[in-house]
């Protein structure tokens, strides 16, 4: 009868409907109000003169950097260097959902970055000159205090594990301050991140050696912060990295988040800083070189922009990090060492204990490696 | 049977009674929650959950007692040892991707199969109860379940936790310290999500439901579906997918563990599961008005 | 209730219901009028009960209309189920519940009854079925006579205006059959409709009004009782030796006759039957009189009305079970 299939009429229509929304929501999301034409000079400008002192936001980290997929938590499991170094990998890797939270209004220096992983979180929290490191799985917190006059976008973040998270406009300083005359700045077109109306500063580095394709920076219309990064390799179509603030508000967040008191049952750690040394897989690549760490272990960056590559001798014993598993599973054997290839970064490991790093081809850190005699780089430790 | 008229109104009565405007009709709604929480079946299911919290917290009391402080396990199960509040959420994990499934399944599994194989079906419909409205009055029953499955795992995690382990303010998994009053609105709101969080597998057993007159089928099917569901939410190479399966934010609560709370799973979850109530509602609806009822 | 109302309290015209290739119910036409008690008669498989859920919105018809009490079915289904009560292929109740409990539930999901009196019209509809007495107690523990029971009190919760009862003495004792009975004669005096499907002709011809027979899905006769035992024919049986003499006797008579061979069991009644239907002008004396008068040795003669049975048995082609 033909009744029976008008029956049927809002099981057709139902999908229908809700898979339409599913897709004009974001369209209607992304149809934001056109700004106003700049150049890229302006678009810098615009960043540059950015001055947003208080925001909470969240954004998410996406990276296929061509790494196997580590299972998650990772980082919670074994000690020492291996341990370090899995868990910065596995903010590296897959997807990543994380909140920030900075006032710094009034002079205040506050800030709080939370990695939310499933049932647990990494916080970061910066209140003045006091800086505390906690993770939930392992139920520890660790304790600093800034010099008197440090630089709040980098000591903060770079002092744990949480550090391998930068948020958008953080890695954007980053990124901005490899421009040099060897990249290309255009403008894309205006795209929508975080429901706000965004420039679309499109860095494309002449380099030939390189690894990274473009980079791509949205800044905001009308406050200049950059709201998303998104990183494609040499030859691919696919974004290999990409952060984004999912949601803004530069309302200034409660001053309860910045008072942070570890709670009962943790383990509490004093550390004089500066202390974390610079990890061998950390921002190393993004082409700017560390100033913090003890002499010993500073690193020497040879090449320019883009193509630089950062040495740093971290001794001759090797076998915690070599010995575990994980580092199998990542190292590819090279002759006079090992290489850690990413799509985006290589680290060559030598068997002498230096470790090159850049977005450069393998083959250039060998070079460089070879051309960097051993006598050059400060005792071991 | 006596063939006397006594207490029988005349059919113009009648005639005129089904003139009259129908009611809400809360009174059937009522009727089936009664029956609900009044199979034995129903209880047994909310005692087994209530099991669950009782075993993990005498479970961690018995190890912890042995080897203090070894610190061995999930990270998760060590905050009980420190506050009994915990267990309710630890239970809830352990609930969330198997055991509430399990029995959510078997409530909505049965809705309307259930009524069909019980051959109960054909008098409520010509009682008349019309087919939307009992598939609405089933699917608000079935919910109503949900609700009392993560209430039940709560309080009897709430409860056995006070009993065992210190109860005192809770650490959030941001580190921050809440008191025991803002716990109990946040052990609220985990319930609720969790609610929430089995909307849309309720609403796919009550499609299942429609399909067959076995109700152990039914059940079966929506269990599976659960499983499969989130097997595939656990691969990497579909994750285009993930964002689309009904699992895909079933242990976001622990968002709600955060200072300050993060709502946005709840949301994303909230429309995820509206989104699947009303496909497979509509789907539900489509085919048990077109159905021949012949059990 | 406008004066208007229609004759017929079920009335379908065309009506099928196929399942696949198989015609369940094919073209039938009821008609059922007011304040009667409808049988609905037909071997088991013979469609009865795929037409009652087509007349009661629970299948949906292939091809055909549905009138129940004058609305439109599938269209006026809303309207009409609370009007009408109904036991279907047996009862059906949740075994975990009590009596009343099972009736509370079914009266709660009518939203046309008044649930101020509900206890009170579910404790009527026990005691009119006999249930008083088990209505506290839990419907598994009721035997398959009184589950039938409550699906009968079920029909009653509400005072209706057409009630179909599928089968209802299924599983009864003589006791609770003539009850039944009772109760349907109650029934219609109140002037509600019955419509009762049986397998069983004995049941039919002592309560019901009119009838209607099933066959293979087809409507092979309806009407009230007498005008189906006038469907069938007056018939003659002639027992006699002289067959041949016979035959030409009541050709002249204008009867037309078949012989019989003599039954096998032989002995004394060894004598050939002729049969032959009585035209109404020709009296039955006047042939025993002419078949004397001509010589014909009459060993036997019997006038037959032709049974409601003969004529199903002719109808169906196939014997019912007369007796219960």
């Amino acid at each position: 009868m033909a009744q029976k299939f008008t029956k049927w009429i809002p099981a057709a229509v139902v999908p229908v409907v809700i898979a339409g929304v599913v897709i004009a929501v974001p369209m209607a999301a992304n149809a934001t109000g056109s700004l106003p034409d700049k150049s890229a000079q302006e678009v810098l400008a615009l960043v540059a003169s950015s001055n947003v002192t208080a925001l909470s936001a969240t954004f998410e980290q996406t990276s296929n950097l061509g790494l196997p997929q580590l299972p998650t938590g990772t980082g919670a499991q074994g000690s020492g260097s291996t341990a370090q170094a899995a868990s910065a990998l596995e903010l590296l890797t897959g997807n990543h959902t994380a909140r920030v939270y900075a006032d710094s209004t009034n002079g205040a220096e506050n800030m709080r970055l939370q990695v939310l992983d499933s049932m647990a979180e990494r916080d970061v929290i910066r209140s003045g000159s006091d800086v505390w490191l906690y993770d939930s799985k392992k139920q520890t917190a660790t304790h600093a205090t800034l010099p008197a006059k440090s630089d709040a976008a980098t000591s903060a973040p770079d002092a744990g594990d949480a550090a391998s998270t930068l948020t958008p406009d953080q890695l954007a300083a980053k990124l901005l301050a490899a421009v040099t005359p060897t990249t290309t700045v255009t403008v894309g077109n205006d795209l929508s991140v975080a429901g706000r109306s965004a420039y679309d500063l499109v860095l494309t580095p002449q380099a030939g050696d390189t690894l990274i394709g473009t980079v791509s920076i949205a800044v905001d219309g009308s406050t200049g912060l950059p709201l998303s990064v998104t990183i494609v390799p040499k030859g691919s179509a696919d974004p290999a990295f990409t952060t984004a603030f999912t949601s803004i508000s530069f309302d200034a967040p409660s001053a309860d988040l910045f008072a942070f008191t570890p709670p009962a049952g943790t383990t509490v750690t004093e550390q004089a800083l500066p202390a974390e040394m610079a990890k061998p897989t950390g921002e190393a690549g993004k082409g700017t070189g560390r100033s913090a760490g003890k002499s010993a272990d500073r690193p020497v960056v040879t090449g320019t922009g883009w193509s630089s590559i950062v040495e740093l001798n971290v001794g001759t014993d090797q076998s915690a990090l070599t010995g575990s598993p994980l580092f199998a599973q990542l190292m590819t054997p090279v002759e006079g060492g090992s290489v850690f290839s990413t799509s985006l970064v290589n680290v060559l490991l030598t068997t002498d204990g230096r470790v090159f790093a850049g977005s450069v081809s393998a083959e250039a850190l060998k070079a460089a490696a070879a051309a960097a005699p051993l006598a050059a780089a400060p005792a071991a430790k | 049977m006596s063939p006397s008229n006594s207490g029988v109104a005349s059919v113009a009565s009648g005639a005129a009674a089904a003139a009259a405007r129908p009611r809400a009709g809360w009174s059937f709604l009522a009727s089936e929650l009664v029956l609900l929480f009044r199979r034995r079946r129903t209880w047994v299911l909310l005692a087994t959950l209530a099991a669950i919290p009782v075993l993990v917290a005498v479970a961690v009391r018995l190890s912890t007692a042995r080897a203090p402080g070894s610190g061995r396990g999930p990270a998760f199960l060590d905050q009980i040892t420190q506050n009994g509040l915990f267990v309710s959420v630890v239970a809830l994990t352990i609930c969330v991707p198997l055991f509430l499934p399990l029995a959510v399944g078997v409530v909505a599994g049965d809705t309307i199969a259930g009524e069909a194989g019980a051959g109960t079906l054909r008098y409520l419909l010509v009682a008349p109860v019309g087919r939307i409205r009992l598939l609405l009055v089933k699917f608000a029953a079935a919910i109503a379940f949900c609700l009392a499955a993560t209430v039940v795992i709560t309080a009897a995690g709430a409860l056995i936790g006070a009993a065992l382990f210190p109860v005192g303010p809770v650490v959030l998994l941001s580190g921050d310290t809440i008191g025991v009053p803002d716990s109990i609105v946040r052990a609220l709101l985990i319930a609720g999500y969790v609610t929430v969080s089995l909307a849309g597998l309720t609403a796919i057993g009550l499609f299942v439901s429609t399909l067959t007159d076995a109700p152990v089928g039914a059940m079966a099917a929506t269990v599976v579906v659960s499983i499969v569901a989130q097997v595939l939410d656990s691969l990497p190479q579909l994750d285009w997918l993930h964002p689309y399966l009904f699992t895909h934010y079933w242990l976001g609560f622990a968002d709600l563990l955060r200072q300050p709370v993060e709502f946005s799973s709840f949301s994303s979850n909230a429309l995820l599961q509206l989104a699947y109530v009303l496909i497979f509602g509509s789907l539900a609806i489509g085919r048990f008005t077109s159905k021949d009822i012949l059990s | 209730m406008t004066a208007a109302a229609p004759e017929l309290a079920i009335e379908t015209r065309q009506l099928t219901k196929t399942f696949g290739r198989q015609t369940v119910v094919n073209n039938l036409d009821l008609a059922v009028p007011r304040g009667s008690v409808f049988g609905f008669l037909g071997p088991n498989g013979s469609g009865k009960t795929t037409t009652i859920r087509m007349l009661l919105g629970l299948a949906s018809a292939t091809s055909g209309e549905v009138r129940v009490l004058g609305q439109e079915l599938p269209q006026q289904l809303p309207g009409v189920l609370p009007r009408v009560g109904a036991l279907i292929e047996g009862p059906g109740f949740y075994p975990f519940l009590s009596g009343s409990a099972n009736l509370i539930r079914l009266d709660s999901a009518d939203r046309f009854a008044s649930p101020a009196t509900r206890r009170k019209r579910v404790a009527d509809a026990l005691e009119r079925v006999g249930l008083t007495h088990a209505a506290g107690k839990k419907v598994k523990a009721y035997s398959l006579g009184m589950k039938q029971r409550l699906g009968i009190a079920n029909a009653l919760l509400t005072p209706r205006e057409l009630i179909v009862l599928d089968e209802p003495t299924n599983g009864l004792d003589p006791q609770g059959t003539r009850e039944v009975r009772h109760l349907v004669r109650s029934l219609t005096d109140q002037g509600t409709t019955v419509f009762v499907s049986s397998h069983l002709l004995a049941e039919i011809e002592q309560m019901c009004t009119h009838a209607a027979v099933m066959r293979a899905g087809n409507l092979v006769a309806q009407g009230s009782l007498d005008e189906l035992r006038q469907t069938g024919q007056t018939r003659i049986r002639l027992v006699t030796p002289d067959a041949q003499l016979a035959l030409g006797v009541l050709a002249g008579l204008g009867l037309a006759a078949d012989v019989e061979a003599p039954p096998e069991r032989g002995g004394a009644s060894a004598d050939p039957q002729l049969i032959a239907p009585l035209p109404e002008e020709v009296a039955a004396e006047q042939i025993v009189e002419a078949l004397v008068a001509n010589g014909v040795r009459v060993r036997g003669f019997t006038v037959a009305g032709s049974t409601l049975e003969d004529l199903f048995v002719a109808l169906t082609g196939e014997g019912f079970d007369v007796a219960q």
